[in-house]
């Protein structure tokens, strides 16, 4: 059984005046719209996205050879849950930022690092993610798009679906089947990094329950991808994505994605004198996310230390997206007001917007049941 | 772990491993105190934790006492752990003589003027008591006494683990010989006594969980090990996840002893620990099944007290509606701010 570790961390004054450095920047910013609030890291708004690059906030963590800001985890950790929790637009660059670029540090050759990373810097390159398929979810090593070796690089047949943002994004680093399924099925994967704009790519858009537009499925009719743009080592592809995942998992975006309606149903607590019957519940939602916030930090620490807490990622995760799930279902028992999909503000738009979002929290990045599976094998069961 | 948890589980586990191999535990239900382990506790020095090298303590603070208690509760330890190292320290700060006799803290939140007898329930350990160190307000002043066992009546009584809880009642007249208690309030103690029981929750959480996957990884069912059915792994990757939960948010109070934030991670740490105590016995005795509903089975010993420390020193319900309340009635613009400033890192 292997021990799950989240010694606890604390922070320096460094992190307290960035912190306020994004407060201050946030505060001048303006408000954001009342509808893209509630989970505001599925929102593209690429505008916001250059005026954080312009603020040395993308990329935080990279080398500053290629553009990067050199600084550690726990900074970066402090700029985007300031972010997340103030409901900003980040969706455009959170792939890129968040797992794109460490992903390319970590196993791109030189030369993708400096074609790739100090655009993403600069808010001028967006990634998506190319892993699930129409028949692949869940069980991602049965992907079928396939990629045939031709002459100075790869053809690429297949689709790919639930793609945020394939769009308005520059490029994704694609999962593909490089040679025929074995024995070993997680054997003969590779990452690609496929131009979004290459010939033979058709992108069609998914409209989600909630009525978002960031969903696509993404069609690959002999798409050249050349031998330049193949990451880290061929049919190695599943420990690369497995590697990812401890970036993936465990960040505060896990936990934050219904935040905005906490601080609004407190608002509105106060407001129409309801603090008695809910105090109870207020201070149970507060004492889960001082935790939760604990335990991610706590991850971000060991990133930086280097290691790959792929375990501890998924705790996060699952703890996080049960908290982010349950918020709006417990506001709207002490709140007296009733959902409105068609309110511009307020409470009632929230709440719709968080029930509505929320059954994505626990799918996307790896469902709970595959979570607690990954949780299992590292207590031995498995 | 810190380096100071390493030290206190380096010297201590012996220790407490040895008592697991005694007879205490009959003992104490039996309505005995187990004085071989006491004594072996004060011959370490054990009860001296959180005193200072002045008061010839090991000066390891109350973090190093929590972190010990943290390992009792993870041991089963059957001795008053948690109320010994707090009432000798509250005794240390009083300027109260002292010896290593057993001293248990109580706090008084109101005191009725017209009642001639202050009558306290549940107290732990009465029984075995030198005194209850008894701390209230009085002015503005937080006040501490001590009443010795001679001078209070005491009814026997018991929690579900069978550890003493006892009722007792004395004269409100004994009150006046209280001394000042500086710098420190009611409130902290009564926060100091929870995250005891907060700590020793998650020492016994870590414990369910690793006899519980044990056991699942050896007992066999139609052909394997229960441990291979994803209806097994999936309950016991939730109770890894609170047990986690309880160690990280226990750790972190700890971390923030002494600093302004530290009653809001206290409570935290009770109401993480409190959620987690039902779950995890509730998954512990299912994957065990008949055996562990057994009292020769030691599983019991960790589950019933977790069962009885939930509610102790405050339950979930009343730490975190006294957290709600804070969190509704903040100065700050928002709950954010407050978050990120007053409940560490």
């Amino acid at each position: 059984m292997k021990k799950l570790n989240f010694e606890p961390v604390i922070t320096a004054e460094k992190e307290a005046s960035l912190r306020h450095e994004v407060r201050a920047f946030l505060a001048e910013y303006g408000e954001f719209k009342t509808s893209d609030l509630i989970d505001s890291w599925s929102v593209c708004d690429t505008e916001f996205s250059r005026a954080i690059a312009a603020k040395g906030w993308l990329g935080m963590t990279w080398p500053t050879e290629y553009g990067g800001g050199g600084k550690s985890y726990l900074e970066r950790y402090v700029v985007i849950e300031e972010l997340l929790a103030a409901g900003a637009p980040v969706g455009a660059h959170w792939v890129a930022d968040r797992q794109s670029g460490p992903l390319l540090l970590r196993f791109g050759t030189e030369e993708q690092r400096q074609a790739f990373l100090p655009k993403v810097v600069k808010g001028e390159c967006f990634f998506a993610i190319g892993m699930s398929e129409p028949n692949s979810g869940s069980d991602l090593a049965s992907i079928k798009t396939k990629a045939e070796k031709v002459d100075g690089g790869w053809l690429v047949n297949g689709s790919k679906i639930w793609t945020s943002w394939a769009h308005a994004c520059h490029q994704m680093i694609t999962l593909v089947r490089t040679a025929p399924p074995s024995d070993n099925r997680h054997a003969g994967l590779s990452q690609f990094i496929v131009d979004l704009s290459a010939e033979g790519m058709t992108v069609r858009p998914i409209v989600t329950l909630a009525g978002e537009k960031h969903f696509n499925e993404i069609f690959f009719d002999n798409v050249f991808v050349p031998d330049n743009r193949v990451v880290g080592n061929l049919n190695e592809g599943w420990s690369q994505v497995m590697a990812e995942l401890a970036f993936e998992r465990s960040g505060p975006e896990r936990f934050l994605s219904s935040y905005q309606l906490l601080e609004a149903s407190i608002k509105e607590i106060r407001e129409a004198g309801l603090t008695k019957q809910s105090s109870k519940v207020i201070g149970e939602f507060v004492a889960r996310l001082m935790v939760l916030r604990q335990m991610s930090l706590s991850v971000a620490n060991q990133l930086q230390e280097g290691k790959l807490p792929i375990n501890e990622a998924s705790v996060v995760k699952d703890l996080g997206t049960s908290f982010e799930q349950e918020l709006p279902e417990a506001m709207r028992l002490i709140l007296d007001v009733e959902p409105s999909s068609s309110a511009e503000d307020g409470v009632e738009r929230m709440l719709s917007d968080a029930i509505l979002k929320a059954p994505s929290f626990s799918l996307r990045g790896g469902t709970r049941e595959i979570l607690r599976g990954i949780i299992a094998r590292g207590l031995g069961l498995r | 772990m810190s380096e100071l948890a390493v030290l206190i589980e380096e010297s201590a586990t012996r220790l407490f491993e040895g008592f697991a191999d005694s007879d205490a535990h009959v003992m104490m239900e039996a309505g005995e105190f187990p004085e071989k382990l006491w004594a072996d506790f004060l011959a370490d020095g054990w009860l001296r934790t959180m005193l200072s090298e002045d008061n010839e303590g090991a000066g390891l603070g109350l973090a190093g006492g929590m972190l010990l208690m943290r390992l009792a509760g993870y041991h089963n330890v059957p001795l008053p752990v948690v109320e010994s190292l707090t009432g000798l320290y509250l005794a240390a700060e009083a300027g109260l003589d002292l010896d290593d006799e057993l001293l248990i803290p109580v706090v008084l939140s109101t005191i009725d003027n017209n009642n001639k007898k202050i009558k306290l329930c549940n107290v732990p350990w009465a029984r075995n008591a030198k005194a209850i160190v008894v701390a209230f307000e009085a002015d503005g002043q937080t006040q501490l006494v001590q009443i010795n066992v001679d001078q209070f009546d005491l009814v026997k009584g018991n929690n579900m683990a069978g550890e003493p809880r006892d009722n007792v009642s004395f004269n409100a007249s004994l009150l006046v010989a209280a001394k000042p208690l500086n710098n420190i309030s009611i409130e902290q103690i009564l926060s100091w006594l929870a995250l005891g029981r907060a700590a020793q929750m998650a020492g016994a959480l870590r414990s369910v969980l690793e006899r519980t996957v044990e056991y699942a990884n050896e007992r066999s069912q139609f052909g394997r090990q229960i441990g291979k059915f994803q209806a097994v792994q999936l309950q016991l990757a939730v109770q890894a996840e609170m047990t986690s939960a309880s160690i990280c948010a226990v750790d972190a109070a700890i971390r923030h002893l002494g600093t302004t934030e530290e009653w809001e991670l206290i409570a935290s740490a009770k109401i993480t620990t409190s959620e987690s105590a039902g779950y995890a016995a509730k998954t512990a005795h299912a994957v065990h099944a008949a055996i562990g509903f057994t009292q020769e089975y030691p599983l019991q010993l960790s589950t019933r007290r977790l069962w009885s420390w939930r509610d102790e020193y405050g339950s979930e319900t009343q730490w975190s509606a006294k957290l709600g309340e804070h969190c509704l009635q903040l100065k700050t613009d928002n709950l954010w701010s407050w978050l990120t400033t007053q409940t560490g890192s």
